[in-house]
């Protein structure tokens, strides 16, 4: 088969799609395109969602490296000095120490059971985004007293009726509103609401925020444990490195080290293997479909086109070349089709980044790499290929009289 | 130029065998415009495939310019049919997708004697010839009968064959239109000196022939062929 035959070959398949039924050609390049958007966006969907959680699992939970009690144990304890330590360690851009106390909170005639966070303000901007996204107020200060800042989802809309609410609320606080806490030690004092954020990460807006220091006056005393230490990689050090390095310099001995890596393998491994088999029956059903759809095209095609085959056939035109002709069409096809499905999708990616979908849980958008659009534009290619060629190969196998008397 | 040697083909339909050709021995000589006549059925179209190397004979031999085409593979007859002889079909069999041009250019294209300036120069030459040097950029559907006849004969020429073979190129056509194709071809084996084989049923077309030849049945009808 030599360079004038392909020549050939591609000659006629161009003519035939230029010329021949362009309905037919079109509803296939669309189909072709329908199924590309099929298999990448369920995939990146899936993605978009589990980077979404990942996400806000390192921004509000976890940061790069966790340091929790150790088993058995409810607090980490020592806290000052492990802050020390770890914050002098070459990579850890910071620490930040988090205890939770629970606590009743009080606005008029509403009461609601929340979970109240104490932070180092300063610290804590440095490990997580919260302080960007409060939506009224301002973020908490390193000496802050009496003053804390609660999540929407608390504060809650005066507008709806506490029946019609979707979860309980305060009914309608609002920045320098001034709300009751009765802690679990008993410890009663009113606060000033100083801020009120949305993060869009469920556990931390159904939480709240105050101070380390006002938090040691509930407690009564210098408050000299944590829940956990969430620490924040300086850019250019692994998380593996940060954790190394806390084993080795004995952080290991006050409590458990954790990468995000290895607690989001524990927390949404399973999600992550779920969605990958349903993205497997996704993609292999869109290849089915894919392929099943361009062979009945092209044995369609070939079969009204026996006649011509045979007469191409008699005047010396080789097999060969009759069957890349269909093989080209085929290609040619894929291709348009491929190139659609990418335009499509990438506006469904830019649709959904401005308005993605959002649960109460996560919000999520496609996640599509130039990688995902490759590999799946060659999957789709090869199964083009495959289905088109198949009848190609049958039909010019047949013998010139057969095919002329069609 | 081409021997036949007791050509017989039987095709089986069902239970009953038929004898389209049953021993067919003939020779045809180099620039000789041969007619085959015969009522429908006689088997001038499977003898004209057969000598064409559209058909394979069930016995027999076809010597075509000292060669057994029996002997020759697949892709062999398929290159024999490109490069030394040409086709003229009963329906014109153009590729409804192409231009004139590119109907007429095809088989020139696939041979690997000629570049693309020579294929193109040949067709412009025999659509010249033809006098549809000005529709070259039509496609056959805009084309009457006789000019999509004319177009065939144009592809079937481009590439110089030993041997143009024309199975009842008439049929579809008007008296006027087959005139204008059968003087074509006339002009041709005159002045090119081409061996033509075309099968025919009407009468007046035995004035263009060198020599007929007459089936009955499967064999040469002896009547006829004295």
């Amino acid at each position: 088969m030599g360079q004038k035959e392909l020549k050939v070959a591609f000659l006629l398949a161009l003519r035939s799609l230029q010329r021949g039924s362009r309905s037919s050609a079109i509803l296939t390049v669309l189909i072709i395109g329908m199924c590309f958007t099929n298999m990448i966006f369920l995939p990146s969907m899936f993605s978009g969602i589990g980077q979404s959680i990942t996400k806000q699992l390192v921004d509000y939970e976890v940061s790069n490296v966790l340091v929790s009690p150790k088993s058995g144990a409810q607090y980490i304890t020592d806290i000052g000095t492990t802050l020390d330590l770890i914050n002098g360690m070459p990579g850890v851009q910071r620490a930040s120490p988090q205890y939770s106390k629970g606590a009743t909170f009080k606005y008029r005639q509403r009461v609601l059971g929340v979970s109240v966070r104490a932070i180092l303000p300063t610290d804590e901007k440095e490990v997580s985004p919260v302080y960007t996204k409060m939506v009224a107020g301002s973020y908490l200060g390193e000496g802050d007293t009496g003053e804390i800042i609660i999540g929407r989802p608390i504060a809650g809309d005066a507008s709806v009726r506490q029946e019609d609410e979707f979860q309980p609320s305060l009914g309608g606080v609002r920045v320098g509103d001034s709300i009751t806490i009765e802690y679990g030690n008993g410890y009663t004092k009113d606060y000033r609401v100083k801020g009120i954020y949305a993060t869009g990460w469920s556990p931390v807006d159904s939480a709240a925020f105050v101070t380390w220091t006002d938090m040691e006056q509930v407690e009564g005393k210098t408050l000299d444990k944590a829940d956990y230490i969430t620490v924040r990689a300086k850019p250019g050090y692994t998380e593996q490195f940060i954790k190394n390095e806390l084993l080795a310099y004995g952080v290991g001995v006050n409590g458990k080290v954790q990468t995000m890596t290895d607690l989001l393998s524990k927390s949404i491994g399973k999600v992550l293997q779920s969605f990958a088999i349903i993205n497997m029956v996704s993609l292999i059903v869109s290849i089915i479909i894919t392929t099943v759809v361009l062979f009945i095209v092209i044995t369609i095609k070939t079969i009204n086109s026996r006649k011509q085959i045979g007469i191409l056939k008699a005047i010396g035109v080789d097999k060969e070349v009759i069957m890349h002709n269909y093989g080209f069409q085929v290609i040619i096809l894929g291709i348009l089709g491929i190139v659609l499905g990418i335009i499509i999708t990438l506006v469904l990616a830019a649709y959904m980044s401005v308005h993605p979908i959002v649960t109460p849980e996560w919000s999520a958008t496609l996640y599509i790499t130039p990688w995902d659009l490759m590999i799946n534009s060659v999957i789709l290619f090869i199964a083009a290929i495959v289905a088109g060629y198949v009848p190609a190969y049958q039909v010019s196998r047949e013998d010139i009289q057969t095919a002329m008397r069609a | 130029m081409i021997e036949i040697d007791n050509l017989r083909k039987t095709y089986h339909m069902g239970n009953v065998e038929v004898k389209a050709l049953d021993g067919i021995t003939l020779d045809i000589a180099k620039g000789e415009f041969l007619g085959i006549m015969g009522p429908s059925g006689s088997g001038k179209t499977t003898l004209l495939h057969m000598l064409g190397l559209l058909d394979l004979p069930t016995s027999g031999r076809i010597v075509i310019d000292g060669m057994d085409i029996s002997k020759l593979t697949d892709y062999e007859k398929t290159m024999f049919r490109l490069y030394k002889l040409g086709y003229i079909f009963q329906d014109y069999a153009l590729v409804p997708d192409l231009t004139v041009m590119e109907n007429v250019s095809l088989p020139a294209m696939l041979r690997k004697d000629r570049n693309e300036d020579q294929y193109r120069k040949d067709s412009h030459g025999i659509l010249q010839k033809v006098g549809l040097c000005d529709r070259r950029d039509h496609l056959p559907r805009e084309l009457s009968g006789g000019q999509q006849q004319r177009v065939s004969l144009a592809r079937a020429m481009v590439n110089k064959p030993e041997i143009l073979f024309a199975d009842e190129p008439c049929a579809n056509l008007d008296s006027e239109n087959s005139k204008v194709v059968l003087e074509l071809f006339r002009e041709i084996n005159e002045s090119m000196h081409q061996t033509i084989v075309m099968v025919s049923h009407e009468n007046w077309h035995k004035e263009y022939f060198h020599r007929i030849v007459y089936l009955r049945d499967g064999v040469l009808d002896p009547a006829r062929n004295q």
